[in-house]
Parts: C-alpha cells; structure tokens; sequence
C-alpha cells in the first residue's frame, strides 16, 4: 500500500510552484495474528543437513528401524483386532450400551465414484482411506487434562485414546517428536489425532486401526478441513441470487444489494451476510451411511459428496452422534478370522453380480 | 537446660563442623593449586632452559601449498606453523603429523628440522586424529567428574586405558567412596553437559614432559597416579608426559588434540561398577560416546551410537594386576 502525501508547504501558498510529494509506504497487510504455541508444543520436521554418513551405515541405520518396527505393523493386510487394556485401567466389564464411546480412524479422501442400488438408484460416494493407524496412548479420564476443555457437562468423563496415522521415517523428525511414540513401540508417525473414548472402550498402545473397526451399514461422522476459497463474493459465499446480467441492470450483478433496514436500529447487524473469506474451516458432516468397505486396501465408501476437504485431505472418522442413525446392537468382536476382501451392504448392487436375471419361464 | 544454653551448644557444633569442612575443601582446592604452580614451574623452566635460539627448517606439506618455514628450535610449535599459513588451517587442525608418520601435539615444540602435516578430522586418513580424539575425550572426562563431584563422595581418578573407537566409547576410570552408586539419567545429563561447558570454553590442551620425582611430587597424594608413576616413566626413560586442561593435570602417553573446541556432540553414557576396593571405596568405570564438532548425525543414527556405548567397554580394568611391562599400556 503505498500513500503519497502531499505537503502544503507555507511556500506554496506564495506561488513557488514545487510541490513535494512524500511516499508513505505501509506494511500492505492487515495485521497477522501472532502465533502463541502452547507449552506442550513440539517442533515435528527436522531441518535435514547433509550428514557425512557411508552409504553401507545408512543401510545399516534403515535395517536397524526395519527391525525395530517390525514389517507387520507396516502391511495393510494385516490381520487386525481390538485390544482391550488388561490392567486395571479398565473397569468392570459393563454390557454394550449406546451411551459409550468408541474411538475413531484417521483416513484420506481419496476420491469419489457411484454406486448402485439393487433397486437401479444411483449413489454418489465418497472413498475415504485409513492409512497405518495404530494407537499411541491411552489417557485416562482422571489423568487428562487438556488446556481448553469443551464446556459441557460430560467432558470430564472420557479419556483420550491418541491415534497416529502414516508412518514416517524418524530421521526426518525431531528427537522431541519420536519420542511420543517411544512407549507404544509404532514407528513415528506423520499425523497424529486425539479421540474421547469411554474407559471402557479404551485400547492398547500399539493397537492397529483398521476398517473393520466399522461395519457396513452403520452411520459415520466425518470431520475434515474445507476447501479454501479464498475471500469470495457474496454469491458463491451465502449463495445470494444476484441480479440479472441485462435489462438494464446498471453496475449490479453479484452485489449483496440493501443490507439492513433504517429506523431506531439503523445499522448493519454483526453477522450481516457479506463477501469474506470462505473455507478453511473444520466442519462435520453428520450421519454418513458406509455402503461398501474393500479389507484389503482399508477404504471405506460413505455416503453422498458431501466430506469436507480436497482430496488426499485428511479426515477424522467419527462414529455418528446422530440418535437415531446410531447402531442398535453392539460392534463385533473381531474373533473371527474369515477375511472377506470387499464387503457390500445389503442395499448395494455388487459389482461382481449378474445385473439381470430372468427367470426361467 | 537452658534454651540459651542449648542453641549455644548446636551453634558451636555446627561452627567446628563447617571448619572442618572448609579445611578439607581448602586442603583438596590447595592441592590442585600447588600441582598447578609446579606445572607452570616447570613448563617455564624448560622454556629459559632453551637459550640460544637456533633455527630449524619445518617442511610444511599441504594446503593450500607446499612451504619451507624456519623456525625456532625447541620453541616452535605446529600451531605456529599454522599461523603462518592462515587462520582457517590454525582453527581446524587438530593434530599434527612429523615426517610422514609421528603424530604429534599442536602445541608441543618441534625439536629438530622435519616434515609437517596439519591433520584435521575430514583427511583421508583419519585414524590417527579419531585416536587423539577419543583420548583427549577420556581426558577431558577426567576433568569434568573431578569438577562435578563433590567432595563427599571422595572421587579419585584412577586412569584410561588406550583409545579404541571400534569398542564404541571412551572410558574414564575413577575410584569413588561408596559401594552402593548407581548412576541416574540425570547425573549423567550433567556430566554431558559439564563436558559441552568445557568444550565451548575452547581450552587449549598443553603438554609437559617432567621427570619421575616432579610428578611424585605433583601427585603426592593421590596414591592411585602415585602407584602408576614408576612403571610409567621405566618405559619412557625416566621421564612423564603430563597434559594440562584449564587446572586439571593427568598422565598420558599419547598425543592429544589441541583444544576442547574440537568436541562436538557427547553423551556420557553411563559408570559400570567394576569391583569393590577396600571397606568403602569402589572401581567404577564411565563411559561415553563424543563426535568431532562440525559432524551433523541425525538423532536415530547417534542413539545407535549411545546404545553401543552403554555395554561395558572391554579394555583393561584398572584393578587387573601389572604381569608384563608391554602390557601396561597407559595412554
């Protein structure tokens, strides 16, 4: 931004004819927020010299992480289960309510393609992926304590199960960082996530998170970052009609028009629908069917278009708060060992299937 | 009793006991200071007993170029040689190499007329520089527990045995004044740090050759050094080679780097106990692992490093009898 001032010199009031015009240049922002990181905060990225290393040691040090993370952890074919904590952290087993919370997954949008229902309706769906999950920590309820806590009644009843997603190579991050993960012995990881659980549902360290962790057929809440728009106009922002592009219409096309009224409160109300800066929001779509889940290559395929995000964004999976999408018998229990590559709800045309049939006349 | 009379009696006994304490601080600070004037003694002494100053051609081979430089016998050192080249070569060698094979102190005086090589730690061939290294490590050790101890827990150093970087750690023997210590992670935190405390301050390491009686004499009443001095001047004519670090003095054979600046990372592992010594004293070994300053290593690859470092290194144990004089190798 740059501002020219004119100086009205005493001197060119008398006629000398110089003008002199000063620039005033300006920081050209508003003002930037400052960043205050909370005490817990931990560089993650390690700023990465070159090290005079042999190239037989650097093999060496990639066998030694191969070894220590064991290659099972790291195969999506894995065959997973639950744990269940088996010291005393756990209370008394209690029956399957649907009051408790479970954890949830850290997955990528990956795309979206349509279904079919056996009925001939078309879907559009979602494929959301859960890449190398693995709990790193357990917090009990007494023993957490966030810096901002949500302020509502029941928040100091669950304890926070803390989930990683996507192993990474501890050489490319801070000391600081890797040891989060020290205890549970999962390679670091590039995300990490905290979910509120029931203590009844809390989970091992170390514990893979897969797709299985849901079912067909059940809802899901999908939390994710909104695509950023930048500063949008009034139309695309709060999807005001406008006015039409001819007829007469002078200088006004995508404009908000009148915005407030006049009388004793003649002022534009706080919350007045104006352009600003659209996106880049957390937001959560609620109440997502699972219609399809592939074993194989942990994606799940959710209803609708509607998850937040670009893709190969990452998304928080949630179990639905909905009440009365909420599943009414409780999740399985993961014992048996029959592995089914491509599960499809009941609803949905499999693709393997015959599309007609005739019967035999 | 009287309450006046009674805190009379506490005060006093407190007031004999701090006496006594002050007395046995000053005794060991004082023993330290008479080494240390006897060292800058001597070291002065064999500098006048030079005399006429005769001049000595130093064949300098290296970067940027071959030179012959004259310089003064018995006084000049290679560090002085390097600053006839530049600044650069002065900050960054570490060790200097006479004749193509005898590798010798920055700041020890060349005695005749010969060939200089400047080592730093990125030559071709550093064996030689990565052994001073690991002894000048050992060495400064030394000089770090003497200053983190306290005077309660009765440290006496014992000695180091020769350097062997393939074993994975450098190794400082000391005898302590309890049977039941076990290191903490936190006492080991601060002896690393006081070894970092010592190598920012850029202390220059010298070198003195005294006779038997001289080093008697400076370690008279450290009975450990004092045990080991006449089987190590028998090897070496008579004569002891003496290192000074700030105002901490110990023996060794060997050539060290010329300064602490060229310790760059160090984890003071760990102390194994060795072997009880008497009715209250006790062998016990530390350990650590160091890297020349000016190596970057990420954190996954030096805590390889570290965890090497903390099996007990299997040099000769200090309490193992002397059966054969080429065993004894004090370095």
């Amino acid at each position: 931004m740059l501002r020219t001032v004119i100086s009205d010199l005493a001197r060119l009031r008398l006629g000398n004819g110089s003008v002199s015009i000063t620039q005033v240049r300006e920081k050209g922002h508003l003002n930037r927020p400052r960043l205050r990181n909370p005490h817990w905060f931990l560089r993650k990225k390690r700023t990465v010299h070159d090290d005079f290393v042999t190239s037989e040691n650097r093999n060496f040090v990639k066998e030694v992480l191969h070894h220590t993370y064991n290659s099972s952890a790291l195969t999506r074919d894995e065959q997973t289960h639950e744990k269940k904590l088996t010291n005393e952290t756990i209370p008394e087993k209690q029956p399957w309510s649907q009051e408790l919370r479970r954890c949830g997954v850290i997955a990528r949008k990956i795309g979206q393609y349509p279904l079919w229902l056996k009925n001939g309706e078309k879907i559009r769906t979602t494929l959301l992926q859960v890449v190398d999950n693995h709990v790193i920590k357990y917090v009990p309820p007494e023993e957490y304590r966030p810096t901002r806590r949500p302020n509502v009644p029941y928040s100091k009843k669950y304890g926070c199960v803390l989930v990683g997603a996507e192993s990474t190579d501890p050489t490319l991050l801070t000391k600081e960082y890797c040891g989060l993960f020290s205890n549970s012995g999962v390679m670091p990881k590039k995300n990490v996530a905290r979910f509120m659980v029931s203590p009844q549902s809390a989970l091992e360290a170390g514990t893979p998170l897969n797709v299985r962790h849901f079912r067909v057929g059940e809802f899901v809440d999908v939390r994710g970052k909104t695509v950023d728009h930048g500063f949008q106009g009034v139309v695309k922002r709060h999807g005001f009609k406008g006015m039409p592009a001819s007829h007469g219409v002078t200088k006004t096309h995508r404009r908000p028009g009148n915005i407030g009224g006049g009388g004793e409160k003649g002022r534009v109300w706080p919350g007045t629908k104006l352009p600003g800066h659209m996106g880049n929001r957390w937001r959560i779509t609620k109440g997502l069917r699972i219609w399809r889940i592939n074993t194989k290559y942990n994606v799940l395929w959710v209803q609708g278009s509607a998850v937040p995000g670009s893709t190969n964004g990452l998304v928080y999976i949630y179990d639905t708060i909905l009440p009365l999408r909420k599943p009414k018998d409780a999740p399985p229990n993961y014992e048996d060992n029959t592995l089914i590559e491509d599960i499809w709800f009941e609803q949905v045309h499999n693709f393997k299937d015959e599309s007609i049939t005739y019967k035999p006349e | 009793m009287s309450v006046v009379a009674k805190l009379h009696r506490t005060t006093w006994s407190t007031l004999k006991q701090l006496q006594q304490n002050g007395r046995k601080a000053r005794f060991s600070a004082s023993a330290t200071t008479s080494r240390n004037d006897l060292f800058t003694h001597e070291q002065r002494r064999q500098r006048e007993a030079v005399g006429r100053v005769d001049k000595i051609e130093v064949r300098y081979m290296g970067q940027p170029e071959d030179v012959t430089l004259v310089m003064n016998k018995h006084i000049s050192t290679p560090y002085n040689c390097a600053q006839h080249l530049s600044e650069g070569i002065c900050k960054r060698s570490a060790l200097a190499l006479i004749d193509g094979s005898v590798p010798w102190d920055m700041h020890r005086p060349l005695p005749e007329s010969c060939t200089l090589q400047l080592l730093h730690f990125f030559v071709a061939e550093p064996h030689l520089v990565n052994k001073a290294f690991w002894r000048s490590c050992s060495f400064m050790l030394g000089a770090a527990l003497s200053r983190i101890f306290k005077t309660e827990a009765r440290l006496q150093l014992h000695s180091f045995p020769s350097p062997n970087i393939k074993s994975g750690s450098f190794v400082h023997d000391v005898v302590l004044g309890t049977h039941t210590w076990e290191p903490t992670k936190a006492e080991m935190r601060a002896v690393s740090a006081e070894m970092v405390k010592l190598a920012a301050r850029d202390i220059p390491i010298e070198r003195l050759e005294v006779e038997q009686e001289l080093a008697q004499e400076m370690f008279k009443d450290s009975r450990y050094k004092n045990a080991q001095l006449p089987s190590i001047a028998q090897q070496n004519q008579g004569r002891v080679t003496l290192y000074r670090l700030d105002d901490h003095i110990d023996i060794s054979r060997g050539p060290m780097v010329g300064s602490t600046r060229f310790l760059g990372k160090c984890t003071i592992i760990g102390a194994h106990k060795l072997s009880n010594k008497g009715a209250t004293d006790a062998f016990y070994r530390f350990q650590g692992v160091a890297l020349p300053s000016g190596f970057m290593l990420n954190h996954v690859a030096y805590s390889l490093l570290e965890q090497r470092a903390q099996k007990l290194n299997p040099a000769r144990l200090p309490n193992e009898p002397f059966e054969d004089q080429q065993q004894l190798q004090l370095s």
